[in-house]
């Protein structure tokens, strides 16, 4: 079916679209000693071209110290047949400084350029927000989470702008019981919201206290809402399988009622699904704690990110600390299948060097490719926890690899044509995170 | 109004007149020290610096744990001067402002002030 607007018919046309040929990475200098902007970097993903495999652009933030982090588009595939909308805007808010910079990545898609600036002081005067994490796009507006208040006490709360990103307010009418926030994703076809929770922006932004998750000051609990209502109707208390409840994915087909979520500290996959009238959950995926041979404490997995393919056929999750990806078969969501596993960086030591290489962080943001056949992966986290849990990446910065996944019968291989060392920018050590693709990506088109 | 002096270590000794009522980090940026800074409002500790020497006034900072502030932690955003002091600045000054909690556990008392327990 073709029509006008943003995006694909369906999960199963986006499959079908043109590889990538580029893809935009944030990079950041907040935290890393070297006084300069944090950057969106084009990085050349087309293995015909001469500049395969390195940034061929870097646009840098007007100002120092915003933390880029997650990043949002304008419009996507819920917008697929509104001719008056087009995917052209990326969002990046930043986590410290409360700006969201809206990035043109449309004009010329290979050199983004800055549009416009909403500024962190007037999303605090205006709605008391602080502390951006998730951009999502509902039709032709645009929602965020915020983790904090101006303050940054949680629980925070929804930023909505219209098309032309102007503040329109709070979006969601109450945040109900809710303790605190992060990620959100929404199927409109069954009415509803999820959302999770990390912590405070003052609790999570200095560095992660452990002895803190013990005294609730980080999270474990998913929310359900009404999603037409903009309420919370229903929340899971996850307890100790479900510390730090961090990325929440749906099923992209918009039928579906099943979805997952990583709790990060807990390392597990969290599943949910409509039962009639009943939201009901388990945990289906559970990776021990390994023994650091020098350490006291065990060391949990930390699975920062998860993701869903566009054919809703596998999940992959990282552990940042362990230093592996997984590759699990969900075609039945209860009984998920291990098919490919990569070891990348990590506390272990089992795999420090990459295509020559040396890895500091492990992986931890990835995006996957519409067809399903190539991730590509970073390994920062977050300024102040990278400082703790290895030191070494202010000087060798971050890495992006590109692991080969099959679609078909599982599995997953690093490229090893493909490696981009951030420890080599032209300012000094920069560290990447999340990647988008300007046709859309897994983590971002919602089909109403 | 009551000025008081900021020697940086790190920037060979190089000394600044603050006054006692505004934050650290704008008064030593509008003098030109290039200092690292995020949130601005004391939760991030994006802009900690150690001090050596002296005395400040932190109690709108909510970022530091206990041990950060035995270890001489400020936050230059929220901190103000009420002595002459002493400072290192920059990630430069931050060999013990982070530390891997599997390797190295706060102590009670050690956490933040809001959940901290009395030093035994």
């Amino acid at each position: 079916m073709k029509c006008c607007g943003p995006g694909y018919a369906s999960p199963a046309e986006a499959v079908k679209a043109p590889s990538e040929k580029l893809l935009y990475t944030i990079a950041i200098y907040t935290g890393t000693g070297i006084q300069k902007p944090d950057y969106l970097a084009t990085v050349d993903v087309d293995p015909d071209s001469p500049t395969y495999s390195r940034v061929i652009h870097r646009l840098e933030m007007p100002g120092i110290g915003d933390e880029l982090h997650h990043m949002g588009w304008n419009a996507c595939s819920s917008c697929f047949d509104d001719a008056g909308m087009s995917r052209k805007y990326l969002i990046l808010p930043g986590v410290r400084s409360n700006n969201l910079h809206i990035v043109d990545t449309a004009t010329d898609p290979r050199a983004p350029r800055l549009h416009k600036v909403i500024d962190g002081a007037e999303i605090k005067a205006k709605t008391n927000l602080s502390g951006p994490h998730t951009v999502h796009c509902l039709g032709s507006e645009i929602i965020i989470s915020f983790l904090g208040d101006a303050k940054g006490e949680a629980p925070g709360g929804y930023l909505h702008l219209n098309k032309e990103f102007e503040i329109q307010g709070r979006w969601e009418n109450s945040m109900g019981d809710i303790k605190f926030g992060y990620d959100f994703w929404y199927q409109p076809r069954h009415n509803v919201m999820v959302s999770s929770e990390w912590a405070a922006p003052n609790t999570f932004m200095p560095g992660f206290d452990l002895e803190e998750v013990g005294h609730l000051k980080y999270g474990r609990e998913l929310h359900f809402w009404d999603f037409e209502k903009r309420e919370p109707v229903e929340s899971f208390y996850l307890g100790e399988d479900g510390l730090l409840p961090l990325e929440v994915k749906f099923h992209h087909d918009p039928d579906s009622t099943h979805g997952f979520c990583g709790a990060a500290l807990s390392t597990n996959v969290i599943h949910w699904w409509k039962n009639g009238d009943t939201w009901l959950w388990e945990k289906i995926i559970d990776i021990e704690n390994e023994m650091h041979p020098d350490w006291p404490i065990p060391l949990p997995g930390v699975m920062s990110a998860i993701l869903i393919s566009m054919d809703d056929k596998y999940l992959y999750l990282n552990n940042w600390l362990h230093g592996d990806m997984r590759q699990y078969d969900i075609r039945d969501p209860h009984n998920p299948k291990l098919t490919g596993q990569v070891f990348l960086g990590g506390l272990l030591g089992k795999a420090p060097t990459v295509n020559g290489v040396e890895v500091a962080g492990g992986p931890q943001m990835f995006q996957l490719s519409l067809d399903g056949k190539r991730l590509y992966v970073t390994t920062s986290l977050f300024s102040t926890w990278d400082n703790q849990f290895y030191p070494e990446i202010r000087t060798k910065g971050g890495v992006m690899v590109m692991i080969d996944c099959d679609p078909v019968n599982g599995g997953m291989k690093i490229a090893e044509d493909f490696i981009i060392d951030f420890g080599k920018e032209p300012n000094g050590p920069s560290r990447c995170h999340e990647a988008r693709y300007p046709g859309g990506d897994c983590t971002s088109d919602i089909w109403l | 109004m009551t000025t008081h002096t900021v020697t940086i270590t790190n920037r060979n000794g190089a000394t600044f007149e603050v006054n006692s009522r505004r934050p650290l980090l704008g008064q030593l940026r509008d003098q030109g020290v290039d200092l690292p800074y995020g949130c601005e409002y004391g939760g991030c500790i994006t802009c900690a610096a150690k001090l050596t020497k002296g005395e400040i006034d932190q109690r709108r900072q909510v970022a530091l744990n206990n041990r950060q502030i035995e270890h001489g932690y400020v936050i230059l955003c929220v901190a103000r001067a009420t002595s002459d002091i002493t400072l290192e600045i920059g990630v430069e000054s931050h060999d013990k402002l982070y530390r891997n909690p599997f390797l190295d556990p706060l102590q009670p008392h050690e956490l933040k002030a809001d959940i901290a327990s009395p030093k035994v």
